[in-house]
């Protein structure tokens, strides 16, 4: 059972963080990217291509992991949001992230193969320390990590502020003189460096596998939805609740139904609190 | 003018698609054309859903997967009779597709796409999980249709003629009120409340229509497929047929069914296509979406209006000999 807990709360740190780089990506845009899990898939297969393969030490190799994961923030933006978000249909990011993500899942099966690879240990550890593995408090330690460096970035530096201002009202923010197109490709880049930190953390636990993307782009949404969308704080609780519930549910029924358990969480929250639990009431579009 | 052409049109198609079993060559080109018409017939419910409703459904693959175990299962084990058996299957995924529609239809645009995305997704959890039913990762072999439908050619017009059945339907919902409540409600949801449209139940109901046509597309193919296991609806086979009905454009109906005619034949046709697959598949998407949001159907509509606009001229000549005398009565008035 403690077992069970753990691990819940360990793959439940890693939504956590899908749901923090969701975040920062919509605070400034406005768009939820399909591409979300598929930073983090990234930042742990390169991770593991840097470490095992071509044999560079672990801080280079974290370093090289959060590169990548910026980079393909940057390509996001660059190729699926700027000009789209120029037109005013606002189904249009909803494809082209989608169309992004498949293509760099694809790509990545084709090149790195599509069995799940193991990821190299991090620090070095003992295989028999049980539940104190590195395995499940490094992506918890990265998530926390994580949520109080957004919240610091966002109250006590000048380029968070200008995010929230975006986040609060972009026209406004444009007219105040603040460069928009800019801030929302450092959003991103932004984005992209996180989720590659968290897809390297928590390599131990997910593997390096090809398929992870959109997993991680499904489950960081549940969190995201059940939290909140654009709470810091409500990313972390979802995060831990749909993992927590997914990992007490595998143990008492088997692990056949996780995917129905967490989408019936998603639907009981938003029936409950369409806002999420930690979100701000939207107003109706009228 | 324009009509004649229409209906000869109609008319050369329905005789090169019917008679398609001789001109075809070889049975696998044949059994493609199968499998695009049992394609069409989901593609041709769910273009209601995302082409003219603009409900982003990702995740229709998890009804086709019920509506093949649903067939295989009553055909196969339980010794129904096949034509029960598919009507049953397209019954079961429209009240699936109720079941679906009515939390998730509610949803914003993008909370829509991961709930389908979800329900493809539990759909493969169960089919694994409940082994006595479904064969679990072993799958279901499935029985082939009746006698004179057991023949290639037979399942292939019998295939033809369902799918024919579809595109008259959907043709016939979006021509009149209702094709255009939906084009009102994908434009704008607020404005199409405003005059009047009851939008939910207006979303819903073409939602379980495409989970209808689902089924049945399902029931044909499993039979084509002849044996199904749950990688046979890998989530990969959703994203195709919302890919196709992008590309061909939405608010079309000729434009997707172009579009899965050519994203199915091409990868076949064009080996080192299919090995990229899905790559192939986002690309095409990406560069629909960035260059022409409405589709390839839009590229042919306005080619054909310029082809058309340039026979008439809209050259303003001035006519002088009548202004002349305009200027000159204005003069001799004064």
């Amino acid at each position: 059972m403690l077992v069970a807990l753990i691990t819940g709360l360990a793959t439940g740190a890693l939504y956590a963080a899908a749901a923090l780089t969701y975040n920062v990506m919509f605070s400034t845009s406005k768009v939820l990217s399909v591409t979300t899990g598929h930073i983090s898939m990234l930042g742990g297969i390169f991770g593991a291509w840097f470490i095992s393969t071509l044999g560079w030490p672990i801080p280079i190799a974290l370093l090289g992991s959060m590169v990548v994961g910026a980079a393909f923030g940057f390509l996001t933006d660059l190729i699926a949001i700027r000009r789209v978000l120029a037109r005013s249909d606002e189904h249009l990011w909803l494809l082209s992230t989608l169309a992004l993500a498949t293509m760099v899942q694809q790509a990545t099966g084709l090149w790195w193969g599509t069995e799940p690879k193991p990821f190299p240990r991090l620090i070095p550890q003992d295989f028999s320390a049980g539940l104190a593995d590195q395995k499940y408090w490094l992506p918890i330690a990265i998530a926390i990590l994580l949520a109080v460096a957004l919240e610091l970035f966002y109250r006590r530096t000048l380029y968070g502020k200008l995010f929230v201002a975006m986040s609060e009202d972009p026209f406004a923010a444009r007219a105040r003189g603040i460069p928009t197109g800019r801030i929302r490709a450092m959003s991103y880049v932004i984005a992209g460096a996180m989720g590659g930190l968290a897809g390297f953390a928590a390599g131990q636990l997910t593997f390096a596998y090809f398929a992870l993307g959109l997993t991680l782009t499904l489950n960081g949404f549940i969190a995201l939805a059940v939290g909140g969308l654009g709470s810091n704080v409500g990313a972390l609780v979802g995060g831990a609740a749909l993992g927590i519930l997914s990992a007490v549910a595998t143990y008492f029924v088997g692990g056949e139904y996780q995917q129905t358990i967490s989408v019936g969480l998603l639907m009981i929250v938003l029936l409950l609190r369409p806002a999420g639990l930690f979100g701000s009431q939207t107003v109706r579009p009228v | 003018m324009k009509l004649p052409n229409r209906t000869f049109a109609l008319f050369i198609v329905t005789a090169a698609l019917a008679t398609l079993p001789w001109w075809a060559g070889d049975l696998y080109k044949l059994h493609l054309a199968a499998l695009i018409c049992a394609y069409w017939v989901l593609i041709g419910g769910l273009n209601l859903v995302v082409g003219y409703s603009g409900q982003l459904s990702i995740g229709h693959v998890g009804l086709l997967a019920i509506g093949a175990y649903c067939f295989a299962i009553l055909a196969g084990t339980h010794d129904v009779h096949p034509a029960f058996a598919i009507v049953a299957s397209g019954a079961l995924c429209a009240l699936c597709g109720l079941l679906l529609g009515l939390p998730s239809l509610r949803l914003p645009g993008f909370y829509f796409a991961m709930a389908t995305l979800a329900f493809a997704l539990i759909v493969t959890e169960i089919t694994l999980a409940q082994g006595t039913l479904t064969g679990g990762g072993v799958g279901l072999s499935v029985p082939g249709f009746p006698p004179p439908f057991d023949t290639p050619r037979g399942s292939y017009w019998l295939i033809l003629t369902l799918a024919a059945l579809v595109t008259w339907l959907t043709w016939n919902v979006a021509r009149h009120t209702w094709g255009r409540a939906l084009v009102a409600v994908r434009d704008s949801a607020v404005t199409a409340q405003a005059v009047g449209v009851p939008v939910f139940r207006a979303k819903l109901t073409v939602f379980v229509f495409s989970g209808f046509t689902a089924g049945v597309a399902g029931a044909l193919f499993a039979v084509l497929q002849s044996y199904i296991t749950p990688d046979t609806f890998v989530f990969d086979l959703g994203l195709f047929f919302f890919v196709c009905i992008i590309i061909g454009g939405r608010g079309h109906i000729l434009g997707p069914a172009v579009g899965t005619i050519v994203l199915t034949a091409l990868p076949e046709m064009v080996a080192p296509l299919a090995k990229l697959g899905n790559f192939f598949y986002g690309l095409l998407l990406l560069a629909v979406v960035l260059l022409v949001p409405e589709g390839i159907g839009r590229v042919f509509e306005l080619l054909l209006q310029r082809l058309r606009s340039r026979r008439e001229s809209h050259v303003v000549k001035p006519d002088l000999d009548r202004l002349a005398k305009a200027i000159e009565h204005g003069r001799s008035a004064r």
